[in-house]
């Protein structure tokens, strides 16, 4: 077998690393090894943040509710109830957009809300 | 309605000055409410990452009331940097100094840690006495019971 030598190839590979690494901060974006690890992580962080986004903006879209809730003197956890009992499916992320976008609607969803909250409780 | 959820633009919304007057008002009580307003979480915009929050002024912090023994007993502490520079200061002797810090201290320690957080309380002023210099924001009483 002829001997192989690695020269081509490693540069090759460096520059494949150095280019994903591109716009790292300090010697992350300039060394090979440090790159390496970066990349390594950036990886894992991405893949892991992709399902954490879900989460994310769940909680997001429960706190603007609580905030547009509060503003018309309920509570985030007895409108949701009120609009399960009024058989209202519409989802957190919709409540939130017309918490914003349509306060005239949101204020009618609050009072449709306390009117089925109050009967369960009575 | 756009299908991605919307995300405040910082200077895009308008901050309201709300004017809070503490007499006789408990200190974490209002505390807690000073820091949700300067946080931005009493608005359906708000965004984590953008500073939607409006600007509080207190004023009378000197008349703010701690329950309890807390006066005497709960202490406020620095440290200078130097060995031997921690400073104890009981919140009675504090509040004769500098009322507003006490004030101050309590929100500000409520607020995220960050440079938004301090970006954030910035938007805070604190006086003794019932004036203040921002008339001309023409804030809008907030009531806290």
């Amino acid at each position: 077998m002829p001997r192989v030598r690695k020269g081509a190839a490693r540069n090759k590979a460096r520059r494949r690393i150095l280019r994903n690494a591109r716009g790292y901060f300090g010697t992350k974006s300039r060394h090979k090894q440090q790159a390496k690890v970066a990349i390594l992580r950036a990886g894992n962080f991405a893949f892991r943040d992709r399902r954490n986004r879900k989460r994310d903006f769940r909680r997001l879209w429960i706190t603007r509710i609580t905030a547009a809730c509060r503003m018309r003197g309920t509570r985030y956890s007895v409108f949701m109830h009120g609009l399960q009992q009024a058989g209202i499916l519409l989802n957190r992320k919709m409540l939130s957009q017309m918490a914003i976008e349509d306060p005239a609607s949101f204020d009618e969803l609050v009072q449709v809300a306390s009117e089925h909250a109050s009967k369960a409780a009575a | 309605m756009p299908r991605q959820t919307t995300f405040a633009k910082t200077g895009e919304l308008d901050k309201t000055w709300h004017h809070l007057d503490a007499r006789g008002k408990v200190l974490g009580r209002i505390a807690t409410e000073v820091a949700t307003i300067l946080m931005g979480k009493h608005r359906p915009e708000y965004t984590p990452h953008v500073d939607t929050g409006d600007c509080v002024i207190i004023t009378n912090a000197e008349q703010v009331v701690l329950t309890g023994r807390k006066a005497q007993q709960k202490t406020m502490q620095r440290f200078s940097g130097y060995p031997g520079g921690q400073k104890v200061e009981s919140y009675e002797s504090l509040m004769e100094r500098h009322p507003e810090r006490v004030v101050e201290k309590a929100i500000t320690r409520m607020l995220p840690k960050g440079r938004l957080g301090r970006q954030m309380a910035k938007k805070l002023h604190v006086y003794v006495g019932d004036q203040h210099p921002h008339q001309a924001q023409q804030p809008v009483a907030l009531e806290i019971n």
